[in-house]
């Protein structure tokens, strides 16, 4: 019990901490233990209904890597290393401690005696098992690439599990237990060599997490209730049971919110469904910072000027670029298009992260505001025709309806001075992801982070062969990737991941455009929200109550 | 009659030309039905070709000399019906909206007519195994729902791209595929049942060829339901456009404005009580359908004996006009 | 859509009936050929749809094609095998099919066939509601059509049927939650109960998943009102579309008969030349009514994907749009076979009851 409440008062303190909580709530504001939003013996809270419209594709951690099944698996696995609400910084979950032990071995210790809900014992050999698994299954659709710096998993012990690293002192390693490849499965009931149904892993009650699920209806109905062999860090959850309600439509979602048919929308209203619910009194807007990235990708070979085209010109390239960051105006896109449900994103790491700068800020434009004289200036200098024409790509069907608001808006901001002539197209998700790479000179994405670290907004992206494929390729940003993941020293590290972020805005790999926020909309009723909208972008049902 | 503006010389072949016929032929309620079908198709045809002319702002126009247009205003002011939420003229869109969807009905009308029937007639006359070749095919597509047929043909043929004129075809040629079978069911049944006809059997003792029998005898009673068959197929290909451009397989906003994709973006609108960005484009699907599908039921009761009315003394003319159709 | 109006304008009406041409053989051999065509309808569709989903691409790339790097991909691509042969792929789909193994969906991982029979509950009550509206509406409706024939109540049912059709059912959706969603609150729009009644209805002992009939057999009656509640308006939705199609078909019909009848009981006073128009003027009649009657099963699972889509109604016809989105082909295929096999069958059966009542259609 006493780890219980240690980790209670851990939570609490976490929240005290918090800068990010936009909305208070009264009764969290104390940082006394017991009067904080998750209290421990009094779990009376009436059952806490979530709609979404993010789906699952399969419970088993082996078998997706997206953010609708994650968001279950929070709720109903055990990790080694979770973060509290409140922090992206990993805390110790079924772990008693965790660290390096070696340059290349990461030792973990779990704390003694845990069970499964089913009453199995949860011990080192199901933590060996789940990553084994994870590696031997590789599924298509799961999450074992994040294991990349994994070479072998051992067991001394039942409550030891020793992580041998390919790459020295991975500073990335505990958050990416943290990540979608994190949840521990029960060995007992999970088979080795393939994904488990949802139906079997709901019959065997193989859960460790702060639930457990009663009824499964996939993509329909989850109804959820307090798993009391749970010993982690989240604590006993504040309800007694919960319920996650799937919707194909936001305006359904959006109207069921409204008329207190659930008690919470989270993931993903319309800036349109977002406004109106603020003006509505009977519900609060909670916003968090968000990890979600919107952004422009340039490819160097194909873009006006790139590598591979017939007036080939690196310097003038470059123009292009600058002159587009010139006379982008984030602001107006973030306020008109989304309302305030996204903001202006001038780096490449978003706010909230340890490390995140704002260069684009300084380097392009005035004061975060587009300066057409500037743009016009840069593309004088380089000798580039005016205006130059450049073909923009987006996809209307995979970042959200509003994207094709957001880049009508984009071709007007670059046009509006005359120095642009954008050639606007939108192509469906399957063949966009097939031709991005090799037909279009400049097109849209948008990413969601893994776990929370700056590191994963910079090597998928800026490290040789990345998952862009622009052909972008600088040999010093490419070492200070490599090189800050093994900075043990935090200062250095911060430092590295700065200096990255400016020497990236110099060659505008990519244009950063907005950064999304996390917007779940709650009745006035429903307290805990605001404590799980933060960076580790983890939403735990656990921290409600009304 | 009806039809008074009309030179009294060029009487003679004018009054068989399909519509006027049936507007000559027809009185009453039938006429009133007629009448408002070709007036409200009218002003779906007038806003078509003269869109640029009627709407004040180009359907991508999303500001002016005096800035950009606020976004979702109420209608009033400059924008009588409204603006969306990418701050476009609602009015402008919706007029623009009758100009793709005419390029798309003709294109798919004029395909799927010609396919269909000549498949129909074809395999309805010669049977054997062109023919249950011909129904195993029409039976399976048909059997796949439309609007999924579609697109999945639209992914196929655009690759998913937003281009206009791809657009236009790949929505055109799904609306193809999907509607030869039925017009082919329908065709071959007619023909079928006219080929035990006295008058197929003649021509054939006479020793008429079979191309000759189908193309003179058959076609023309087969295609009698031609009139009601082409304004179902535009109207049916409305819809599907606009469905295809509601599930989000249309045509990207700044290339040209299309009903069912602006449709589809004001769903949210609508939960919020923003009424004006959905109302207009859904009520200009309804009207053209409206106003197609008068005018086709109209011709059809025209054209059946059982459903017309007439006075004994037009009986005559209505026989030898009606045949034309 | 479908053809409204029966292709019924014989020239001559009472055109001599020439006797069957018996080509092939009886009735029953006609039955056996017929049904036996069921067979390659469904496999063509099947062939169809396997290359088709194909050429449209693949789940993997759907999933993942914003994360991993065009290698990663094509190596998860190849892990799974898409990158094989289509021909080899397709026979060993084949196969799996004749071992009766519809596979389990590649996107969310269940067995095809927990797909069909979950969904397929829902869009079969869907289904049985819509019908009922239709014939509700479209039957009593058309005789009163036909019998203030060209008068004013007969125009503006027509205008009516005529409107139910010109309205996309996104369209009225959209003006419901407008109305019910946003003004009135009188009527859910979305979903097919409340999560409370949809928990209570999913645990129940082997539930049919037609909730209607589950709430009565728990003999739960909040349970069924609310899913009632729930069920009225994407049944009036797509209910109104066929059954404008019905008024007008019985409206046409009745008229027809109606007319023949007064003239031939005008024209004869015979009992002999009345049973002749009956045998055969007004049987014929019947074939378009029969068939567009069958069309309407697959114009019903056609409609159920756009009213399924807006009234958030988890059918089959709705995941089907979801699953072909994702590119999961052994989803479509598995839906598709299931749409085939009862498009099939239905046509089969119009075709039978045709050529039962005018043996010349008969091949």
């Amino acid at each position: 019990m006493t780890r219980k409440k240690n980790g209670l008062r851990l939570a609490a303190a976490a929240l005290g901490i918090s800068a990010l909580a936009l909305t208070g709530c009264t009764s969290s504001a104390s940082n006394d233990g017991d009067a904080s939003g998750a209290p421990s013996g009094d779990a009376s809270g009436a059952p806490i209904t979530l709609g979404t419209t993010d789906k699952v594709t399969s419970l088993d951690p082996a078998g997706s890597y997206d953010n609708g099944s994650f968001m279950v698996m929070n709720q109903i696995f055990p990790f080694l290393l979770n973060s509290e609400p409140g922090s992206p910084e990993p805390s110790n979950d079924l772990a008693e401690s965790a660290e390096f032990t070696s340059d290349k071995e990461f030792t973990v210790k779990l704390k003694p005696g845990l069970k499964w809900a089913n009453g199995n014992d949860l011990d080192s050999k199901d933590v060996k098992f789940t990553f084994d698994r994870q590696l031997k299954i590789a599924d298509p659709n799961g999450p074992s690439s994040l294991l990349g710096n994994v070479e072998s998993i051992t067991a001394p012990d039942a409550t030891t599990v020793v992580f041998k690293l390919k790459v020295a002192n991975d500073q990335t390693f505990p958050q990416v237990l943290t990540s979608p490849v994190g949840p521990i499965v029960d060995d007992e009931v999970f088979p080795a060599d393939k994904v488990m149904a949802d139906e079997e892993i709901v019959a065997g009650k193989a859960f460790g997490g702060q639930y457990v699920i009663d009824s499964y209806n996939k993509n329909s109905l989850i109804s959820m209730s307090a798993n009391d062999a749970y010993a982690g860090v989240l604590g006993a959850p504040a309800n007694k049971s919960a319920a996650i309600k799937y919707y194909a439509d936001s305006n359904n979602l959006k109207l069921d919110v409204q008329q207190g048919n659930i008690d919470v929308a989270y993931r993903s209203l319309t800036p349109t469904d977002v406004e109106d619910l603020g003006k509505d009194s009977n519900l609060v807007v909670h916003k968090g910072p968000g990890g979600e990235l919107r952004y422009i990708v340039f490819n160097f070979d194909t873009m006006p000027y790139g590598a591979k085209t017939a007036d080939a010109d690196a310097a003038k390239s470059l123009a292009v670029r600058q002159a587009a960051a010139n006379l982008i105006d984030r602001e107006a896109i973030a306020s008109e298009v989304y309302k305030g449900t996204y903001t202006p994103a001038y780096s490449y790491v978003p706010q909230g992260f340890t490390g995140a700068i704002e260069p684009l800020k300084e380097l392009y434009g005035t004061d975060g505001k587009p300066d057409a004289a500037k743009a016009k200036k840069v593309l004088e200098d380089a000798g580039v025709d005016i205006p130059v024409s450049l073909p923009l790509q987006y996809n209307p069907d995979h970042y959200g309806p509003s994207s094709g608001d957001e880049y009508a808006l984009v071709k007007k901001q670059l046009e509006a001075d005359g120095l642009f002539k954008v050639d606007l197209k939108s192509t469906e998700w399957v063949t966009y992801q097939k031709q991005r790479v090799t037909d279009y000179p400049a097109y849209q994405l948008g990413w969601f982070p893994d776990y929370s670290d700056a590191d994963n907004y910079l090597s998928p992206f800026f490290a040789k062969d990345n998952f862009l494929s622009n052909n972008y390729d600088n040999p010093a940003v490419d070492k200070l990737i490599s090189e800050q993941r093994g900075m043990a020293d935090a200062a250095e590290r911060t430092k590295a991941i700065e200096d990255l972020q400016t020497m990236v805005a110099k060659d505008l790999s990519t244009l950063p455009l907005l950064q999304g926020a996390q917007v779940a909309v709650a009745g006035k009723d429903v307290q805990g929200v605001e404590k799980t909208l933060d960076p580790s972008f983890k939403f735990r049902l656990g921290v409600l109550s009304k | 009659m009806g039809t008074a503006t009309l030179p009294a010389s060029n009487k003679s072949w004018v009054d068989k030309l399909p519509i006027i016929s049936h507007l000559k032929m027809s009185s009453g309620l039938q006429r009133g039905m007629l009448i408002s079908g070709l007036a409200l198709t009218g002003l779906f045809l007038i806003a078509a070709i003269f869109a640029p002319l009627i709407a004040p702002f180009d359907f991508a126009q999303s500001g002016n000399a005096n800035g950009d247009f606020p976004r979702q205003a109420a209608p009033g002011g400059d924008f009588i019906w409204g603006t969306t939420s990418g701050g476009y003229d609602v009015f402008s869109r919706t007029i623009f909206g009758a100009q793709t969807a005419i390029f798309v009905i003709i294109a798919a009308v004029v395909m799927s007519l010609f396919l269909g029937v000549l498949l129909g007639l074809v395999s309805g006359y010669l049977g054997g195994w062109f023919d249950r070749i011909a129904v195993m095919l029409s039976d399976a597509i048909y059997a796949f729902p439309s609007l999924l047929l579609a697109i999945v043909m639209s992914i196929v043929i655009s690759q998913g791209q937003s281009k206009v004129f791809g657009g236009v075809m790949a929505a055109a040629i799904s609306i193809t595929v999907v509607f030869i079978p039925q017009y082919f069911r329908v065709v071959r049944a007619e023909v079928m049942r006219l080929k035990a006809e006295p008058f197929v059997e003649s021509a054939q003792v006479i020793g008429a060829s079979p191309w000759r029998v189908m193309f003179t005898h058959l076609l023309r009673n087969a295609t009698r339901t031609l009139p009601l068959i082409f304004t179902l197929n535009a109207t049916e290909a409305l819809l599907t456009l606009a469905g295809l451009g509601f599930l989000g397989f249309g045509i990207e906003p700044t290339s040209a404005s299309e009903w069912g994709y602006d449709l589809n973006r004001a769903m949210s609108d609508a939960t919020s009580g923003i009424w004006w960005t959905g109302l207009f484009p859904g009520l200009a699907i309804v009207v053209t359908v409206l106003g197609m599908t008068l005018v086709g039921e109209s011709m059809n009761d025209l054209n059946d004996p059982r459903l017309r009315r007439f006075s004994r003394k037009k009986a005559k003319r209505i026989t030898e006009a009606g045949v034309g159709a | 859509m479908t053809i409204t109006s029966p292709p019924g304008q014989v020239p001559s009406p009472l055109a001599a009936p020439k006797p069957a041409k018996q080509k092939g053989g009886g009735f029953l051999r006609y039955v056996i050929t017929r049904f036996l065509l069921i067979i390659p309808t469904v496999f063509i569709l099947i062939t169809v749809v396997f290359f088709l989903m194909r050429v449209t691409g693949d789940p993997i790339t759907a999933a993942l094609g914003g994360r991993l790097t065009p290698d990663q991909l094509a190596e998860r691509i190849h892990e799974a095998g898409y990158d094989r042969p289509l021909f080899i792929q397709y026979f060993e789909y084949l196969g799996q099919i004749f071992t009766g193994n519809l596979g389990r969906t590649l996107t969310d991982n269940t067995a095809v066939t927990d797909i069909l029979t979950t969904y397929g509950a829902a869009t079969l009550e869907l289904a049985i509601n819509a019908v009922l509206v239709a014939l509700i509406v479209g039957i009593p409706l058309g005789l009163v059509a036909a019998k203030f024939r060209d008068r004013y109540p007969d125009a503006i049912l027509r205008v009516l049927a005529i409107l139910a059709y010109a309205t996309p059912v996104f369209f009225a959706g959209l003006l419901l939650k407008l109305i019910f969603g946003v003004w009135l609150h009188w009527l859910p729009i979305a979903g097919r109960a409340d999560w409370q009644t949809e928990l209570q209805l999913t645990t129940l002992q082997a539930p049919t998943g037609i909730y209607w009939l589950d709430a009565l057999r728990s003999g739960n009656m909040e349970a069924f009102v609310n899913v009632t509640q729930h069920a009225i308006l994407p049944a009036i939705a797509l209910g109104l579309l066929t059954g404008g199609v019905f008024l007008r078909l019985v409206r046409t019909n009745a008229i027809g008969t109606l007319g023949r009848e007064y003239v031939e009981a005008g024209r004869s006073r015979g009992v002999s030349e009345f049973r002749l128009t009956t045998k055969h003027a007004y049987r014929p009649a019947l074939i378009p009514i029969i068939t567009v009657m069958g069309m309407q099963i697959a114009l019903l699972l056609g409609g159920a994907v756009l009213t399924e889509t807006t009234f958030e109604w988890k059918g089959l016809g709705f995941k089907l749009a979801e699953y072909l989105t994702a590119r999961d082909f052994v989803a479509v295929q598995g839906i598709v076979v299931l749409l085939a096999i009862i498009v099939a069958f239905t046509n089969f059966i119009v075709d039978i009851l045709a050529a039962l009542i005018d043996p010349r259609v008969r091949y």
